[in-house]
């Protein structure tokens, strides 16, 4: 399945659900990663990790890591 | 705790998201009258005040640092969740209130609703509306307080519009008879917590799509497009446009690097390059002050005292002053601007192979002006084991109170018409106790599980706030509580252990007996202080620890020189000063004591001392040496244990032996002496 990690630069999508295994799990759905929220990938750091995701207004940053937990419409 | 708080009046205690405006608000509030203090038993600072007097509120107002959520995820948040449930000395707070974002508002209610959940009188303070009005967005206030249940009041931050209204719900609300909505406090869940977020989540969004409108005088095919985005929560959701352009440069792939580099590179230089002659004033002026003491008490042991005891260790203390305080207004600004948050974004990823954090960045770069600002500055990383890590190699950072020795130590090498050889060196010490800094740290990585003894997941969340002008108001306070704390910190114990070293220095012999006949005044001093110097108890000491100095070709007065580094670093300066008993021939305090270590010869021999191997050896120990006392004792606060600044002292000062051992034998054998 696409996660959020997958995501090419401007693109947007819809989240479907996010992996509860994941140890982040929590701070990931508090930050607003929640399903139905639209994000983008706004950006990408030198090596391609961290991620920045426009999400509910403003931009978070994310470890790739973190971002494959996020699953996507 | 202070005058102006009185634990009668109720409390009411300010909340909000990181980036919410809260400070702000906290400012219109109270004015400028407040105060700094710590939550008891902690290090986490707050502020507590009374509201300006012109609002007639009489209420107890602290401060909070910021949370997205009730649910603690650090240490820090950890202290100032449980406070904000029943503070140890005010109790439950009668009132709350809580900062959002209008032009993110679904994350920001989170908290609002939790607060609510908990029981809590909240009154919402809704700030931003400016940008939310620049989406072309506006709020339905009223609406918007029917449906979230609890008071709303519009802030603007830049013009204090809606302070006055605020303050009117205030009262209105300090009418109400219970402390709580609704029965008892109820904290919010761990276990059950990310299915109750998700719900609160569902409820926050059901609410803004209805409080949320577009600006009605668009009226235009644009706008009509506009709404029908609406309906897909879309276009209010953008993040501010500017700030994508903005980072669509300082976040580049490769154009990112470049000007982290160059805000970095020019951070570091400004601490040094501002600061060094204000230094070298604070210096001088207190050399001047200790010699005018002197001069005028008379030869007794209470002038030598307050002259090499008291005054110089006060100047040791103070000399560091404007290197934090730069350090401090620089990292202020940054922060301010939202700069701080992508260079923690864009370095993440190589710290995070040598298992720490892209939020270890601003404490690593604070660790080259002072260990200890640098060490609390950890307390904003989340994760255990890497906050750990990141205070474990701190004092590998070449810190500020190196430099006097490093420039001693090089001007001994160096004659002064070579200046910019000796500028090279002291490049490349630093870029030599960088890189080293990133191997141990990979090495205590790798052994973590015996040294730091936490296991914990590493993750990086992080938001990128707006791009924002700073406040030079909030960076100077900011500035002046750091600068406050390295002096609390710091000050009593530089000052206590240099009193110390002074009177191993004087006792016992404070009058010696030197044959006058042969000597003019100056001769006969200076025969006396190096006569009561080596008889002293540092000398004894000195002596004791000499075989262990002798592998380094040391004698026991760079032993003790060694030993009183423990007590901070630039000590070793001012510790050769006193036992080679520098009298003022020379024009400055530095050229008499490398004057008086180039005619240093090893006892009973008429080898030199100092060599350019010994001298070397010296600044290699020095590169790695676990020295600072107070770096110790605020290691052992930080993490609650002594066992990382004993791992520090054995692993960094046995490292630092042993490299030295070999510096100096290793040149040695090259024929080097």
């Amino acid at each position: 399945m696409k996660t959020a990690a997958d995501l090419n630069f401007g693109e947007k999508a819809i989240i479907n659900d996010i992996d509860f295994n994941h140890p982040s799990f929590r701070r990931i759905i508090e930050i607003g990663f929640t399903p139905g929220q639209e994000i983008e990938l706004i950006n990408k750091s030198v090596f391609d990790d961290p991620l920045a995701f426009s999400l509910r207004g403003t931009m978070i940053a994310i470890r790739k890591h973190e971002a494959e937990s996020i699953r996507l419409l | 705790m202070n005058e102006i708080i009185a634990d009668t009046s109720p409390l009411i205690t300010l909340v909000g998201p990181p980036n919410s405006g809260k400070t702000t608000l906290f400012n219109f509030l109270s004015g400028k009258n407040f105060k700094t203090v710590n939550y008891p038993g902690s290090t986490i600072e707050y502020n507590a005040t009374n509201f300006q007097q012109k609002y007639g509120i009489n209420a107890n107002l602290l401060d909070s640092p910021g949370i997205i959520s009730l649910v603690p995820n650090s240490p820090d948040e950890q202290v100032t969740i449980d406070s904000l449930y029943t503070h140890p000395k005010f109790g439950i707070p009668k009132l709350i209130i809580v900062t959002a974002d209008a032009s993110q508002l679904s994350r920001h209610l989170l908290l609002v609703q939790q607060l609510k959940q908990s029981n809590f009188n909240v009154i919402v303070a809704v700030t931003m509306i400016d940008i939310l009005h620049k989406k072309g967005f506006r709020i339905l206030r009223e609406e918007f307080s029917d449906l979230i249940g609890c008071p709303i009041i519009k802030i603007n931050g830049r013009t204090g519009e809606g302070v006055d209204n605020l303050v009117l719900q205030i009262k209105s609300d300090l009418g109400k008879t219970n402390n709580l909505s609704n029965g008892k406090l109820e904290r919010v869940e761990t276990s059950l917590h990310a299915e109750k977020i998700l719900a609160q989540y569902k409820e926050i969004e059901e609410i803004e799509s209805q409080i949320i409108v577009p600006i009605a005088e668009k009226k235009d095919l644009e706008s009509a497009n506009e709404k029908l985005n609406i309906l897909n929560n879309a276009l209010n959701n953008k993040p501010d446009k500017y700030s994508l352009k903005l980072d669509s440069i300082l976040l580049h792939k490769y154009w990112g690097i470049v000007f982290f580099l160059l805000i970095t590179g020019a951070t570091f230089t400004s601490i040094f390059w501002l600061a060094l002659p204000i230094m070298e004033f604070v210096d001088e002026t207190f050399a001047r002050l200790a010699n005018f003491a002197a001069s005028n008490l008379g030869v007794t042991w209470y002038s030598d005292l307050i002259a090499d005891g008291i005054i110089s260790s006060v100047g040791a203390v103070l000399v560091f002053i404007p290197q934090i305080v730069i350090l401090f207004l620089i990292l202020g600004f940054l922060e301010d601007t939202g700069y701080l948050a992508r260079g923690a974004m864009l370095i993440d990823r190589p710290l995070s192979k040598i298992g720490l954090n892209g939020r270890s960045f601003v404490p690593m770069l604070s660790g080259f002006a002072c260990a200890i600002p640098a060490m609390m500055a950890a307390r904003t990383i989340s994760n255990k084991k890497e906050r750990l890590l990141t205070i474990f190699i701190i004092p590998l950072m070449s810190c500020s109170a190196r430099l006097p020795v490093y420039a001693l130590l090089i001007a001994f090498l160096i004659p002064k018409e070579e200046a910019f050889i000796g500028g090279l060196i002291f490049s490349f010490i630093y870029l030599f106790s960088i890189i080293s800094s990133i191997i141990i740290a990979a090495l205590i990585n790798k052994f973590s599980k015996n040294i730091i003894k936490v296991e914990d997941s590493s993750s990086f969340i992080l938001e990128l706030p707006t791009y924002k002008l700073p406040k030079l108001q909030s960076v100077l306070r900011n500035t002046y509580a750091s600068t406050k704390q390295y002096l609390k910190e710091a000050g009593p114990i530089i000052i206590s252990f240099s009193i110390i070293l002074w009177a191993l220095t004087y006792f016992p012999n404070t009058n010696p007996q030197i044959d006058k006949n042969l000597l003019n005044g100056v001769e006969y001093e200076d025969a006396v202080q190096i006569e009561r110097v080596s008889t002293s108890y540092a000398a004894q000491i000195g002596r004791f620890i000499e075989p262990i100095m002798a592998p380094l070709g040391m004698d026991w007065r760079i032993g003790v020189s060694l030993i009183s580094a423990f007590v901070a670093r630039e000590v070793f300066v001012s510790s050769l000063a006193l036992i080679f008993k520098i009298t003022g021939e020379e024009e400055t305090l530095r050229d008499s004591i490398l004057d008086a270590m180039r005619n240093a010869k090893i006892a009973g021999t008429n080898e030199d001392l100092f060599t350019p191997a010994t001298i070397l050896g010296l600044i290699i120990f020095f590169v790695f040496a676990m020295q600072c006392l107070s770096t110790i004792a605020v290691a052992k606060k930080e993490t609650g244990h002594w066992r990382i600044p004993i791992f520090q002292v054995l692993i960094y000062s046995g490292f630092a032996y042993f490299a030295a051992f070999i510096v100096v034998n290793g040149l040695r054998l090259l024929g080097i002496q």
